[in-house]
């Protein structure tokens, strides 16, 4: 039975970057991945003469080379920072929203954002100064608890962070009904929600408020090569640090011994490979419900598991055009085509088919504009659903019931920006529910892990992240760990509990 | 401070501390029963793409010249086949002679009978794995059948309602399926079938065994005049009555065909269509060399001779190893593998990977030769 120190289960991007931190330590290590290819969202695939990049919308925390966001430092660290060539965005997105009429480009950077809000209020550019100084306070805080090691003094927080404690429990509705902004800059404000998936009743201010602050102030960049460039960086990296990656190797179980420890995990195949430690880069849902002996499962753990509400379960449609974005109209790289901007009207409304609540969507070629062929364009359109409507199709009714869908946001783009999509397509591909759990095996195709929830947040999953450790030699990290969903998220949770799982071995090794 | 929102002093902070112990009690009321382990969405997905599946050759059928109507019966989980649109292909694997060989072959079935666990194809004696299975390969003999795959079918956001089906000999396979789709509900389209064969007796099907409302068959003999079929080749005059805007051109058929055909389509106007892609086979080397190859596959290491005039799954069918193999034609992705040192060609009419790939040095064997001695990493077969 082959032995490594650390068997991670799954190549997405929390566990190429947990292998890779494992791996800089001088442990062995060896990734198991069920499809071919590494990245689980983070890929793209190849229809006809375009390339369709599979997930990735914009990516924040990068920043330039010399001045690193908090991403790129951590890709510095991990010594993939150079393999990756980055493209940065201009603006940061084209909302259009009916119900409130709104039709405006938002641009990145901190002035450029503040005054630009000047148009949608006569004194925007207050509120949003007065926000970021906020959001400023609220990083400056994160920062120190980081640093501080899960041991902050209590009164340092008092008299250096007192807003972010006193904003630290409520969510982004009732945070923004207390900070009395007018209405058009909440609505402007809270664009990004969907890049969370949690209503503004559930999503925690906290982390929301440090993610936009990070979009609007810092900026975003998209890789050149689409994100299986960030994957096959990683992929090169885990080789030269002499770690493995086995593909079509579906880890069916994670083995453990009679005190409930893991001692390795079974592939497909039956094939057993011995470990103390495994780092999970999936759902706890499979690994608790799927992967272990129920025996195993400590009480603990079914009771956390059980408590968690799966997240958005995505959509999308990518188009290749056989037009260039200018020839079509498509002036912006993001666009995003919302029915109304109150965020619990919209996610309620995503339960259903037939809805065009939200939609996020992509020119790439205006972020790229080689990414295509000359004279042609690719669009991506992503929406959630926010309940299960997918999972009672059949096999028969399946294809019509996404292109019925597809079609419904293709014509409610047309609708929004006037630009005729549907004589142009070349190419197109959608991705269900369905797909997403074909390729990454998530509950229900969620392609947020779990929602962010009022009590089950990103401050609340930080704060008790040991006390949510329940199977020794187990960590589990990525899209459903302790940092919720989002590449910079899921990159930065591999490496935390890739860093736990060295601190478990150091122990052992002092104390067998 | 910047941020107030109970008028009570401190009940904000206080509020905020009490985070985790509200949270430890909604744990502690929620169920202690195993998470649930399974879910419709990931059940659909999994009968939709089931991977590799046991099939047993439950007929053969000779049709037209040297062709063989091959019906395969389910040996899969619950008896059936995954659901497919008109139009894909399915690969086979099995071993023939001293290799483990896989080759892609449209369906000529119909996606409902998917259901009742049968998938056909129409085989043309030509190739070794076809000769097998039209020669060798009995009546029960177990195959491996991949899971339906490829772009090759009417979608209604891309496609017109009308398509114009140009096939040439045994590469009208696709569009039997399409007829079967829309004969019995499962496809919504118009289709006029342009069917180019040799003679009367090459031809694999009876138009009016197809013919409706919506489905037209024309065939078109190249070596033998018969009264009240078209003679010639299918060129622009064959062609144009059946153009409108509401039409969108598919074709199917050898290469040779493809060049005719794209031709007479431009003199048309007509610039997009969409073809399905041969496999790609051995290329001619003004002087063949034969090469070590070396391949890696999880941690097992395997050495074998690779010719340069073959590809490099090639190589890998002659040794034996069970390669992930599907579309043998460079567009699917299925065979991705890295390359780890070594030289290879690949024709740029092939070359379908990602761009990072080719940053980054991965290849798809199945339309790579080798120009040197070679080592790769190729991942596991999942059967």
């Amino acid at each position: 039975m082959n032995k490594y120190d650390v068997i991670v289960i799954g190549a997405g991007n929390g566990g190429l970057a947990a292998a890779v931190r494992v791996l800089q330590a001088g442990k062995s290590c060896l990734v198991c991945e069920k499809h071919n290819i590494p990245g689980g969202f983070a890929t793209s695939f190849v229809r006809g003469r375009f390339e369709f990049e599979a997930s990735l919308h914009e990516f924040n925390g990068i920043g330039t080379p010399q001045q690193p966001g908090s991403t790129r430092q951590l890709f510095q660290q991990l010594g993939v920072a150079d393999k990756i060539e980055w493209v940065q965005l201009k603006d940061a997105y084209h909302l259009i929203s009916r119900k409130e009429g709104y039709d405006f480009v938002m641009p990145f950077g901190y002035e450029a954002f503040a005054l630009a809000n000047n148009q949608i209020h006569p004194e925007g550019e207050k509120y949003i100064r007065h926000f970021f100084a906020l959001c400023q306070q609220i990083r400056d805080a994160m920062e120190y608890l980081s640093a501080s090691k899960g041991r902050p003094d209590p009164k340092v927080m008092m008299e250096k962070y007192p807003d972010y404690l006193a904003c630290g429990s409520y969510s982004v509705n009732e945070a923004f009904e207390a900070l009395g902004y007018p209405k058009e800059i909440v609505d402007n404000l809270n664009t990004y929600w969907c890049y969370l998936g949690a209503d503004g009743n559930n999503l925690s201010f906290l982390h929301y408020a440090n993610m936009i602050y990070s979009y609007f102030a810092k900026g975003a960049a998209v890789p050149r090569h689409r994100s299986h460039e960030l994957s096959l960086a990683f992929e090169q990296r885990i080789h030269e640090l002499g770690g493995d990656i086995w593909y079509n190797s579906e880890v069916t179980r994670i083995l453990t011994d009679e005190n409930g420890r893991v001692k390795g995990i079974e592939l497909k195949d039956g094939r057993q490979l011995e470990s103390r430690h495994v780092i999970a880069d999936i759902s706890p849902h499979v690994v608790y419900g799927k992967l272990m002996d129920p025996g195993a499962v400590p009480e603990k753990a079914r009771r956390l598991t059980n408590f968690r509400k799966l997240a958005g379960r995505g959509f999308t449609v990518f188009l290749g055009l056989n037009r260039s974005a200018e020839q079509l109209g498509i002036m912006d790289h993001n666009y995003f085509i919302y029915d109304t901007c109150d965020s619990v009207a919209q996610y309620e409304a995503m339960k259903n088919f037939g809805n065009t609540a939200a939609q996020a969507t992509v020119c790439l070629n205006n972020a790229i504009p080689d990414c295509s062929p000359e004279g042609t364009a690719i669009l991506y359109m992503t929406t959630l659903f926010t309940d299960d409507v997918w999972s009672q199709v059949s096999q028969q009714e399946y294809h019509q019931v996404k292109e019925k869908v597809a079609t419904a946001m293709i014509e409610r783009f047309e609708q929004a920006t006037g630009v005729n999509i549907r004589d142009h397509i070349e190419e197109l591909a959608i991705a269900t529910p369905q797909t997403y759990a074909r390729y990454c095996g998530h509950p229900q195709g969620t392609i947020y892990g779990y929602e962010s929830q009022y009590y089950d947040g990103l401050m609340n999953r930080i704060q008790m992240v040991e006390e949510d450790h329940f199977v020794e030699g187990l960590r589990i990290g990525g899209g459903f760990g302790e940092r919720l969903l989002g590449y910079p998220s899921s990159y930065k949770s591999g490496v935390n509990e890739a860093n736990r799982t060295l601190k478990d071995i150091e122990r052992e090794e002092v104390q067998p | 401070m910047t941020f107030q929102r109970s008028p009570i002093p401190g009940e904000d902070i206080r509020r905020a501390m009490e985070m985790p112990a509200r949270r430890r009690e909604l744990i502690e009321q929620s169920s202690s029963q195993l998470p649930q382990a399974s879910y419709g969405v990931n059940e659909l997905a999994a009968s939709l793409h089931p991977g590799i599946v046991r099939a047993r050759i439950s007929e053969k059928r000779p049709a037209g010249v040297d062709c063989c109507v091959i019906t395969l019966q389910s040996l899969g989980k619950d008896g059936r086949f995954a659901w497919f649109r008109a139009g894909q292909f399915i690969t086979l694997s099995a071993e023939v002679g001293d290799s483990f060989i896989s080759r892609p072959y449209s369906l000529s079935s119909s996606p409902k009978q998917a259901l009742e666990g049968i998938y056909e194809i129409t085989v043309q004696k030509k190739g070794i794995f076809s000769r097998w299975l039209i020669e060798e390969a009995r009546i029960g003999e177990i195959v491996l059948v991949n899971e339906p795959s490829g772009d090759f079918y009417h979608d209604s956001l891309r496609d017109h309602d009308h398509i114009l089906a140009i096939a040439g000999g045994s590469g009208v396979t696709p569009f039997v399926a399409m007829m079967k789709a829309i004969r019995e509900g499962s496809e919504d389209f118009r289709l006029t079938l342009l069917y180019g064969a040799r003679t009367l007796q090459h031809l694999l099907l009876k138009p009016e065994e197809y013919e409706n409302e919506r489905i037209r068959v024309i065939p078109v003999l190249s070596d033998e005049q018969s009264e009240g079929y078209f003679y010639g080749f299918i060129d622009r005059t064959v062609i144009a009555p059946y153009l409108d805007d509401d039409t969108t051109v598919f074709m199917c058929g050898p290469e040779a065909m493809y060049g005719f055909t794209a031709h007479e389509l431009a003199e048309l106007n007509v610039e997009h269509f969409r073809r399905e892609r041969n496999s790609v086979g051995n290329r001619s080397v003004d002087e063949p060399q034969i090469f070590r190859l070396k391949v890696h596959v999880r941690d097992e290491v395997y050495e074998m001779l690779a010719r340069s005039e073959e590809t490099l799954i090639t190589a890998l069918e002659r040794a034996r190893i069970p390669a992930p193999v599907r579309c043998k034609n460079g567009v699917c992705g299925y065979c991705h593998s890295r390359l780890i040192s070594g030289e290879y060609f690949v024709d740029e009419k092939n070359d379908f990977r990602r761009e990072a790939d080719r940053k980054f040095g991965y290849l798809h064997p199945c339309v790579c030769y080798p120009l040197s001695d070679m080592e790769i990493e190729i991942p596991i077969l999942d059967k």
